[in-house]
């Protein structure tokens, strides 16, 4: 265990259970104390799990197209209660339709998220990158 | 509420019917006998069902795309353009999920959003809010049947609305739009709301109107065993069969190996119709459909068009009545229309080409068959045994106690102890069984499958394999070799 918790799930009216559950098996593989709430999960049950459990990320997932409209007010709603700060990670296929991914990311980017991943990104690009952010050491 | 497999009565029927058309406000607009004679004037090349018994007597396979965006006038010119320029012979209008859910206040402003931005907002056709005269509207834009396929536990205002709205065929049911649509519905709440849909198709079919009803065959979609999705696929067609349904395809996801994937469409069917005899409906007309590999695709265009054409090519040579099609932008999500059009042209050229092939009966396709089918009735049979001979209170058992468990799945009433990996040829087999009430012989074969792969890739039989197998098709592989 690196001691680095980390909230996960699938934003909206999301279903799509099984990158979930590899991303969840694979962060915690990774040394991260993982609280999965799962599909279909609000902005404020995103922003409860991390306060009740002082999360060091929140990591996003949305596979359905409607992540553009799920996601908006993300980081203003989690600097209305008090973690404006929180690493907030976001993947899958965000938009309806075929987009260039760096139009979709400037999009995220532009929302607050630190991180923005296209479809199809093996678990390992992340937890990389959230053992960077986090200031975790690669053993 | 009492569970029970039993067809519902007109006066417990009507009484729900009130509460289900204020839902919202469309639902006010539905008038039944209306409806019934709205039907009798659809001509029969319209007819879902018409068009599907005859490509089963002909030996067609019949293809259709999924599709459905937020405005009606988008979403007309979108399947005019599948049906003109992909040559789909059926087409579909799909849901979008904030409907699936029943949020319309949701979809409501998704339709606002969408008409301002110019651009589909939302991942689908919002057939409730639009209402009845809408999607008679679409179905008499379009000269080939049309059916609504979505993922909604509770459909029952929206079954009510689209098929007086001129829909001939209806998808889903109350295990395959429950366990891999939503995290925390009751079953035993589904399947009572999906015995109401049944109910309401029953009676259309009482009124002389046959509607197709499909339950979901693919469930989660990914590297499920034929034997779990037949067996949800036999249940849900006995449960629309009790509401009075003659009218049903069963379906199947591609796994990849062309022998098991053969194996599954042709006992999907032969088993289905010894299940529904079994139980005295003599009079139900069952079809197939396979969709094309569900799960995770690879990025680019031309690796996609090779799975659409496995797909395709698998979907003729076992003989399924329709194969729903995959688009190039499979892995980017929902496609453009010109991409849908193009997975269609792509699809139209296998089916035709093998059209006149066929899969001799080789040993090997013979052993696959003879394991589903036992597998299933193993699966099925304990399912009546558990509720005492009745089907419905036997599933809701059975899910409780991992006797059917359908891997991957986010509801909570799904065991999730079963998990399914590729053997060394590609065929989708149990790394581990759980709960699953099998003899000792099919757990030995299972067993054996997954240890020869192990051996092979000198490595132990783990979840790894799953996740490896779950990313192979993404990365140009069935089997997930260790990277």
């Amino acid at each position: 265990m690196n001691g680095k918790k980390i909230v996960l799930g699938v934003i909206g009216a999301d279903v799509h259970a099984i990158g979930n559950k590899i991303l969840a098996y694979a962060f915690e593989e990774a040394g991260f104390k993982v609280i999965n709430l799962g599909v279909m999960v609000a902005q404020e049950e995103f922003i409860k799990a991390a306060i009740e459990t002082g999360a060091d990320a929140i990591l996003v997932s949305s596979l359905y197209g409607h992540g553009e409209l799920d996601c908006r007010g993300l980081r203003e709603k989690c600097e209305e209660s008090g973690i404006g700060d929180i690493l907030l990670y976001v993947g899958g296929n965000l938009v309806v339709g075929k987009a260039d991914f760096e139009d979709v990311k400037a999009k995220f980017l532009e929302m607050g998220f630190n991180k923005v991943y296209p479809p199809g990104t093996l678990p390992d690009v992340a937890i990389s990158d959230l053992n960077e952010d986090l200031g975790v050491s690669d053993e | 509420m009492e569970l029970k497999n039993k067809k519902l009565e007109d006066e417990l029927f009507n009484s729900i019917r009130q509460d289900v058309l204020l839902q919202w406000s469309t639902g006010n607009d539905v008038d039944f006998d209306e409806a019934v004679a709205y039907h009798k004037e659809i001509p029969k090349h319209k007819v879902f069902s018409d068009k599907l018994i005859e490509a089963k007597e002909q030996g067609n396979t019949l293809i259709q795309p999924r599709a459905g965006v937020a405005l009606v006038d988008k979403h007309i010119e979108l399947l005019n353009y599948l049906v003109n320029e992909g040559e789909a012979d059926l087409l579909p209008t799909t849901i979008d999920s904030y409907t699936r859910h029943n949020r319309y206040h949701e979809a409501e402003e998704g339709i606002n959003e969408s008409r301002k931005a110019g651009r589909s907002l939302l991942n689908g056709f919002p057939a409730v809010n639009h209402g009845i005269s809408l999607c008679r509207k679409v179905n008499e834009s379009v000269n080939v049947p049309v059916q609504v396929r979505h993922g909604t536990p509770d459909a029952r205002l929206l079954t009510e609305v689209t098929i007086a709205g001129g829909f001939t065929s209806y998808e889903g049911g109350g295990i395959s739009y429950n366990i891999p649509y939503s995290k925390n519905i009751p079953l035993d709440k589904t399947i009572y709301d999906w015995q109401y849909v049944d109910r309401l198709i029953g009676k259309y079919e009482e009124a002389g109107i046959t509607i197709n009803r499909e339950p979901f065959g693919p469930l989660t979609g990914t590297l499920v065993p034929p034997c779990i999705s037949h067996s949800v696929a036999i249940i849900e067609s006995l449960l629309a069969a009790e509401q009075g349904v003659k009218n049903i395809t069963v379906g199947y996801g591609q796994c990849g190996n062309l022998i098991q994937d053969i194996a599954a469409i042709r006992t999907l069917e032969s088993l289905t119709e010894e299940y529904l005899h079994k139980f005295g409906y003599e009079d139900v007309v069952v079809t197939t459909v396979l969709h094309q590999w569900m799960g995770g695709f690879p990025q680019d265009e031309s690796k996609a068009f090779g799975v659409i054409s496995w797909g395709a090519a698998t979907a003729a040579l076992a003989g399924a009545t329709k194969v729903i099609v995959k688009t190039p932008h499979e892995a980017m999500g929902v496609p453009t229309k010109e991409a849908n059009a193009s997975g269609i042209k792509a699809t139209k050229q296998l089916v035709t080409m093998l059209r006149d092939q066929q899969m001799v009966s080789i040993s090997d396709l013979k052993l696959e068959k003879d394991m589903i089918m036992a597998e299933t009735r193993c699966i099925v049979d304990k399912t009546l045994e558990l509720g005492d001979g009745d089907l419905a209170e036997g599933t809701i058992r059975a899910f409780q106690a991992g006797v059917i468990d359908i891997p991957f799945a986010p509801s909570r009433q799904n065991a999730g102890k079963v998990f399914p990996a590729r053997d060394n040829t590609g065929a989708v087999r149990f790394l581990e069984c759980a709960h699953l009430p099998f003899t000792q012989d099919i757990k030995s074969y299972h067993h054996d499958k997954m240890k020869e792969r192990a051996d092979y890739e000198k490595r132990d039989m783990s979840f790894q394999m799953v996740i490896d197998d779950i990313y192979a098709i993404g990365k140009g592989k069935l089997v997930g070799r260790p990277r």
